[in-house]
């Protein structure tokens, strides 16, 4: 039952983890139809970003991810901005390319840029960890956890609430009809991508105090999210978040009770049985009701 | 206040309307009629920027607005309220409301209200599950939220119970004569005759006839044409 327990404990603990990553791949697959394969190579820049900024002047990891957040929000603004708002009306092979020419892009960059020997962020609370009962919690999974869930909310909170936030549910509902009222639709895919990229970036970084990283675990993450993002309700933002849990319960239970390699194998699994059951994912409808194109 | 001359314009290399010459003046409705695919909607959408214009001119308050972007045309102070109404339907009718008001960021929405109460027990109702006589209410509302100085009305009465395009209709005199003209396309000649001041009447893309409504009104060829009369 300890095991059990355990088990448990770090699966929803990693679950908040891929929820962060998904929810801005969801956001941007929901807003603007674009399966972002370059999203895992966002987690990874993220996570050398910090890594960069503790190695240099010794900044803090929960710091570090806000300068990474910030410098990924512009990388994603302008991969949008500049590029894949050329092609974001077109068929959605087109934007699988292009999101996979930039995926390649990212992930050689980063492999001459940083070296692809595995790396992780070292900190001096690194070791520390709870005990409630019998069962084990670190404190940087923790704090990880949290702040995922916090992003989450804040995110759902922002899109909802703020007059950008809904400029960007307008415009992923009827794109035409945004810029009727005035909305300049290309600055708002600009900013959604970046928001996006931003949340990757920040996912990266706790993922880096965690767990080792290198270039080729950016189609991982990718992956990771996709999985995340189809089970809980395509651009629901809460749905990532109840995906994520979900695939970090499967995942860990799986690992701990079946041999490896099934992990993958059950989460896929899972994910079939969802769609087969609940076909708009586990949290229903998504946040958009409809989607037009002039 | 909007004048359009010369005007061609099409979809890709396809022209559709050849040589229109349209004037809409200060508080005016003028109503633009025509067989389905004689190009009313691509009018409309001409000046608004949403189609490609090849030749001519669309003065716009002495400007000349003509291949500029949609977003820029409105905000210069034209609303388009497009055919199959277009709202955005997960959100609620406040919310569309406001968004009627990107632009001048002015959400107080009483003056719309009063003009469509049926929208003020609607509100924080999602715009999506309104019947089409409200929702089409809640688009020209959302239209009149940045106090455009034009609004266009594009199929103002499609697929409407009779009763509810009165309800709208009625409407239109005090829009125009607070300050936004009107241009509107509506498959109901004979309501949209009446109610305006002066009209067009399209067909293959060119202009047919125009002049004083009332005359159009009492014009054999639009009376067998359009009002099924003789």
């Amino acid at each position: 039952m300890d095991t059990f327990l355990q088990v448990t404990a770090y699966g929803l603990l990693q679950g908040g983890l891929l929820a962060l990553v998904a929810v801005g791949f969801s956001l941007v697959w929901g807003i603007m139809n674009i399966v972002n394969l370059s999203h895992g190579a966002f987690v990874i820049l993220g996570a050398y970003i910090a890594w960069e900024m503790q190695s240099w002047i010794g900044l803090d990891p929960f710091l570090g991810m806000f300068v990474s957040a910030a410098v990924l929000f512009f990388v994603g603004y302008f991969f949008q901005r500049f590029l894949i708002n050329l092609i974001v009306n077109g068929p959605v092979f087109i934007t699988l390319l292009l999101t996979f020419g930039i995926n390649m892009i990212l992930i050689q960059g980063m492999n001459l840029l940083f070296t692809a020997d595995f790396r992780s962020i070292q900190t001096s609370y690194g070791s520390n960890s709870f005990e409630f009962g019998n069962v084990r919690i670190p404190l940087v999974r923790l704090l990880a956890f949290l702040l995922a869930i916090v992003i989450t909310f804040a995110l759902v909170a922002f899109v909802k609430r703020t007059r950008t936030g809904i400029s960007i549910m307008a415009t992923g509902m009827d794109r035409g009809a945004a810029r009727l009222m005035g909305i300049q639709a290309r600055h708002v895919y600009a900013l959604t991508f970046g928001i996006s990229a931003a949340l990757a970036g920040m996912a990266g970084t706790m993922i880096a105090t965690i767990e080792t990283f290198d270039p080729s675990k950016a189609g991982k993450f990718t992956l990771m999210a996709f999985v995340v993002a189809v089970l809980g309700g395509l651009g629901n933002m809460y749905g990532a978040l109840v995906g994520g849990l979900m695939i970090g319960l499967v995942e860990s239970w799986a690992g701990q009770y079946l041999s490896g390699t099934w992990v993958n194998a059950i989460a896929f699994l899972v994910l079939i049985i969802v769609l087969i059951f609940r076909p708009n994912g586990l949290v229903g409808k998504a946040f958009y009701a409809a989607r037009v194109e002039f | 206040m909007l004048e359009i001359s010369k005007l061609c314009a099409g979809y890709g290399r396809i022209q559709v309307l050849w040589d229109i010459d349209l004037h809409i003046g200060e508080n005016e409705i003028v109503a633009l009629v025509g067989p389905n695919g004689s190009g009313k909607t691509t009018l409309l959408r001409a000046i608004t920027g949403m189609v490609h214009t090849k030749s001519g001119t669309v003065n716009f308050l002495g400007e000349d607005i003509k291949g500029k972007s949609i977003e820029e045309i409105v905000s210069r102070g034209i609303a388009h309220v497009p055919e199959g109404r277009r709202l955005f339907p997960g959100l609620t009718v406040r919310a569309n409301l406001e968004l009627g008001a990107w632009r001048t960021k002015d959400t107080n929405i009483d003056h719309v209200v009063e003009l469509f109460p049926r929208l003020g027990e609607r509100l924080n109702q999602i715009a999506g599950s309104m019947s089409g006589g409200e929702q089409q209410m809640c688009a020209i509302a959302r239209g009149l939220m940045s106090k455009p100085h034009l609004i266009v009305i594009d199929e103002l009465s499609l697929g409407l119970a009779p009763v509810v395009v009165d309800e709208i209709i009625q409407q239109l005199p005090s829009i125009a004569a607070s300050g936004t003209s009107i241009l509107m396309v509506d498959q109901d000649v004979d309501a949209a005759l009446s109610i305006a001041s002066h009209a067009y009447v399209l067909e293959a893309g060119q202009l047919v006839l125009s002049g004083k409504a009332a005359d159009l009104l009492a014009d054999p060829r639009v009376q067998e044409s359009y009002l099924g009369v003789g």
